[in-house]
């Protein structure tokens, strides 16, 4: 076949040489199509001999001006690279039994030739608490994440603990339009210096995929593609869009809106929301897309702008790009993907949240900017957004386990193509990559790993699958082949931010706060709505929001805070004694097993801005849904009947991370803090005095 | 007119080009040479991923070439054919009345050179005596047109006439620069009118038109680059209007 195709494609080449040859060079002109084809390649090729003779004719006068500033990079280093694969939550206990059934053979080799151990966490162990430790090498005193989201003190609202992203700086006033006159303006929160500036700095070059709390990306000698709290086009975490024909008006509870399909004939019409108009008009953008259903064949045409597709009922469309267009020749580009759940009775479309497009992004969510086009251009579009797997969706039940592993896997094989592209763009240097997939499967996915977990109780035991155990082999997998691309004088380090446990049951600790007397609702309210509704902070001494931290209404500090500072150390004390050891009597079992002092867990000159407790929940046990969003309900404990269903925001203790190396590892009780300073101490670099982590002794 | 008819041609190959192509797997190509291109930059302290990244851009521009080379076939006969003929209307200017002009007759050997004569219509005189060229076996006539029009002129040569359509006219007008013997291909390309017999003492009849120069944007132009230039850029707005890759 290929020889006969080959046979057909010199037959043509003839044919067209021999009626090039004959035509005059006027008349050799073949279009404009080929027109274009020949002068870009020549164009290409040209731009492409520059660029390389540049960098071939001043290679010589770099590595001569960083001889000549001491940036001998690699004179005293130990190795010549260092690969960190980063799975997040990736549960060492897990892992062992994994290994020990066999399933896992790679994980295996290395715990036989090198290193496992398990990896002590943050206070609390939080993936952006613990990533950004695990980049700084400090505690979160000084880098200053201790949740996803931190309060206001003057609204007792919440914000994005990671970054900020405001209008821009100077805007222009036209009648009903507000003009805006620059870029968004985007600040990270989080301080401290990730060990790769250090490395970069040294001339050792680095490439960063996907670690989190890296938005918004930060310069520094090397490639990064930020990772978690990079937002959607909304500006939101992830907003997803379900279109349907139901008449159901209902608003989802997390992270998505339900938006309604009309009838037109034989099509049906629906849009998908975006961000708000940066006109200054109260609206939001939108882009409208069709849907034309073929009952008989389970499938439906999409029509958005100028992309059609046909999805079958049960798929995902490749990621699409739409542009939402604000007028006056401004527009927002985003990508997006469609699942088509259903079309007959009813028509019902899931949309993903809209990424900001990789190819032309509106935020920056690399460094430089043109690294997330490189990688779009060699791979195609891919999820930019920091959360990117829905699991709301699956959640709300918008999508069922199969969609959303499906997008899960799709996402993971993306990251993987962009991991085996650092590793050979990175040949001596640093390569760190962390993968999410495993933090939201195992969220998603641990109901099936127990009998009688109250997500799954309409499951048959013998009709659960074992999705949790095959992403550990999948993980697996990918740890093999990036052992068959490293050599010995690689160092490996598989590492996870935190492990993971069951969430079979919902402790509302603003619920115990109340009825305990801490915390008091406006008069005749037995209950608050989100965000403290009615709550009477008058008479309230402590509230909690976010995953594990419980604030004092600190007078000073707080708006209308009424604990004086001298008494905080004894409300504190108060708090924890009777938090601690809390029993959730419908089970008997502990639902929390430590409550720490901020006081003695961080040191650092932000410090102030932590929680001042840290609540570590039993195991089974985490903050419930509602107490998270900062409402107050008449009952402490129920049920988590959600599809997330294993959490690792619980106990430090009860959740140590993972660590794997091919090299042995002589620390018996290593932690995440020491990750920063180890590779530094390998790479030959001084350790910043301030570095709370201590670099770890390998045998190489 | 050149303009217009560069607008309608880029067009038409245009939308040629978008479905006689691979437009999914020209987009690949294309993107993979960006970033192949961006690697170059990003990756220039490593001089190995430089040099390895500029022999990916030889070989994407190959395949790139390559996913251009099937419209390109389907494009090129039909549009040299085009060209072709446009070249017979826009290539030259017809003759002037008053204006000389060369009648150059080939002869197929330098024995047959001495019995070549030229035979004008009323309308025609020479203005001077023949010229024989023996190292090219080639007689060459000046002569001028007194009036308008399509004249026949006449070759006589050993009992032959051989005739060479000659216009005089200040319209755009179709011409044949020169009549041929044989040459299939040749003729196809160049000539416009029949084949000289074959065989005969003649070869070739030809005239020297003048070359027509179009002025456009502050500018003298040949026609076939002033179409180069304007369908290019017809070929470059329609393909970013149709959303069609190239």
């Amino acid at each position: 076949m290929k020889a006969r195709r080959t046979n057909q494609f010199l037959k043509a080449a003839a044919v067209l040489i021999f009626v090039t040859a004959l035509v005059s060079p006027a008349h050799a002109y073949a279009g404009p199509g080929a027109g274009f084809a020949v002068l870009s390649s020549f164009w290409t090729l040209f731009i492409a001999f520059l660029y390389s003779l540049y960098a071939f004719l001043t290679w010589p006068f770099r590595h001569l001006f960083r001889v000549l500033r001491h940036r001998n990079a690699y004179g005293k280093a130990q190795i010549k690279r260092a690969v960190i694969l980063g799975f997040d939550g990736m549960d060492p206990e897990l892992a062992d039994r994994f290994i020990n059934r066999g399933t896992l053979p790679n994980l295996a080799k290395l715990r036989r030739d090198g290193t496992f151990r398990k990896l002590r966490t943050t206070y609390p162990p939080i993936s952006p608490v613990a990533w950004s430790t695990f980049m700084t090498g400090v505690n979160p005193g000084k880098h200053n994440i201790y949740d996803f989201l931190a309060r206001d003190v003057n609204t007792y609202l919440p914000f994005l603990s990671s970054a900020e992203i405001r209008g821009p700086k100077r805007t222009l006033k036209l009648g009903k339009y507000t003009l805006p006159l620059g870029k968004p303006r985007i600040k990270g929160m989080r301080h401290g210096t990730p060990f790769w500036h250090w490395l970069g700095k040294a001339g050792i070059f680095c490439s960063v995929i996907r670690v989190p709390v890296t938005f918004p990306p930060e310069k520094f000698e090397g490639v990064l593609l930020s990772g978690m709290c990079v937002p959607d086009l909304k500006g939101s975490q992830g907003t997803f869009c379900f279109c349907t024909t139901r008449g159901d008006q209902s608003k989802f509870r997390e992270g998505g809106v339900r938006v309604p399909i009309e009838r037109n004939g034989t099509a049906y019409h629906s849009y998908i929301p975006g961000p708000d108009d940066p006109l200054g008009r109260p609206s939001e953008l939108r882009v409208h897309f069709e849907i034309r259903p073929d009952s008989t064949k389970q499938q439906a045409h999409i029509i958005v702008d100028s992309e059609k597709f046909t999805l079958n009922v049960g798929e995902y469309s490749p990621w699409i790009p739409v542009k939402f267009k604000v007028g006056l020749g401004l527009s927002a580009h985003g990508i997006c993907r469609f699942y088509l759940k259903e079309i007959s009775p009813e028509v019902e479309v899931y949309v993903t949240p809209v990424n900001i497009d990789p190819a032309k992004p509106d935020l920056p969510i690399s460094h430089p900017v043109t690294y997330s086009v490189y990688l779009s251009k060699l791979f195609g579009p891919y999820a930019t957004l920091g959360l990117a797997e829905d699991t709301w969706a699956l959640n709300e039940q918008v999508l069922d386990d199969d969609a959303f592993l499906a997008q899960c896997y799709a996402n993971h094989n993306d990251r993987e193509r962009m991991l085996f592209d650092a590793l050979e763009k990175t040949q001596q240097g640093l390569c760190a990559c962390v993968f999410d997939t495993t933090d939201r499967v195992q969220h998603m996915f641990w109901r099936y790993l127990e009998d009688d977990h109250p997500a799954a109780r309409n499951v048959p035991k013998d009709q659960r699958p074992r999705v949790i155990e095959d992403l550990y082999s999948r993980m697996d997998a990918l740890i093999g082949r990036v052992m068959n691309q490293i050599d010995d004088h690689t160092l490996l380090l598989v590492v996870s931010d935190h492990g993971f446990k069951s969430f079979a049951r919902c402790v509302n600790v603003n619920a115990w706060l109340h009825q305990n007397g801490y915390l008091a609702l406006k008069a005749n309210k037995t209950e608050s709505g989100d965000w403290f509704e009615d709550v009477d902070w008058s008479r309230t001494r402590a509230y909690t929001m976010g995953l594990n931290g419980v604030y004092l209404n600190l007078k000073g500090r707080e708006r209308e805070g009424i604990v004086f500072p001298e008494e905080s150390r004894a409300v504190k004390e108060e708090l924890r004694s009777k938090l601690d050891g809390l029993t959730d009597s419908a089970t008997g079992r502990t639902a929390i097993t430590g409550v720490f002092d901020c006081d003695a867990t961080y040191t650092g000159p932000y410090a102030d801005n932590a929680p001042d407790l840290i609540i570590g929940y039993g195991n089974g046990y985490r903050a419930s849904w509602d107490s998270v969003l900062g409402k107050v309900t008449t009952q402490i404990f129920e049920d988590n009947v959600k599809a997330w269903s294993g959490d690792h925001c619980v106990d430090p203790r009860l959740v140590p991370g993972v660590l794997f190396s091919n090299h042995k590892i002589g620390e018996e009780k290593p932690a995440i803090v020491d990750v920063a300073p180890t590779i530094l101490k390998l790479f030959g670099l001084a350790i910043p005095s301030y570095i709370d982590g201590k670099p770890w002794t390998l045998a190489i | 007119m050149v303009v217009l008819l560069s607008v309608i041609i880029g067009l038409l190959m245009v939308v040629i080009f978008r479905y006689t192509s691979d437009q999914t797997a020209i987009r690949l190509a294309k993107d993979h040479l960006k970033a192949h291109l961006l690697a170059v930059r990003l990756f220039q302290d490593q001089l190995p991923v430089v040099l390895n990244s500029y022999a990916r851009i030889i070989a994407g521009t190959g395949k790139y070439l390559r996913l251009a080379f099937k419209p390109l076939l389907f494009i090129i006969l039909p549009l040299t054919l085009v060209i072709v003929e446009l070249d017979r209307y826009l290539g030259a200017t017809p003759l002037q009345t008053g204006q000389a002009f060369l009648v150059t007759a080939h002869a197929a050997d330098a024995d047959s050179l001495n019995n070549l004569s030229l035979q004008l219509p009323p309308q025609m005189s020479t203005t001077a005596p023949p010229v024989h060229i023996p190292a090219d076996n080639e007689v060459v006539w000046r002569v001028v047109a007194a009036t308008d029009g399509n004249y026949d002129i006449g070759i006589a040569a050993a009992g032959q006439t051989f005739s060479k359509r000659t216009v005089v006219s200040s319209r755009l007008a179709r011409l044949s620069p020169v009549r041929l013997r044989g040459q299939f291909w040749k003729r196809i390309f160049i000539s416009a009118e029949p084949a000289l017999s074959d065989p005969g003492p003649v070869t070739s009849i030809a005239l020297n038109y003048p070359s027509r120069n179009i002025y456009f944007a502050w500018m003298e132009w040949n026609w076939i680059w002033l179409f180069f230039v304007l369908s290019l850029a017809a070929g470059f707005l329609f393909k970013t209007i149709l959303g069609i890759e190239i």
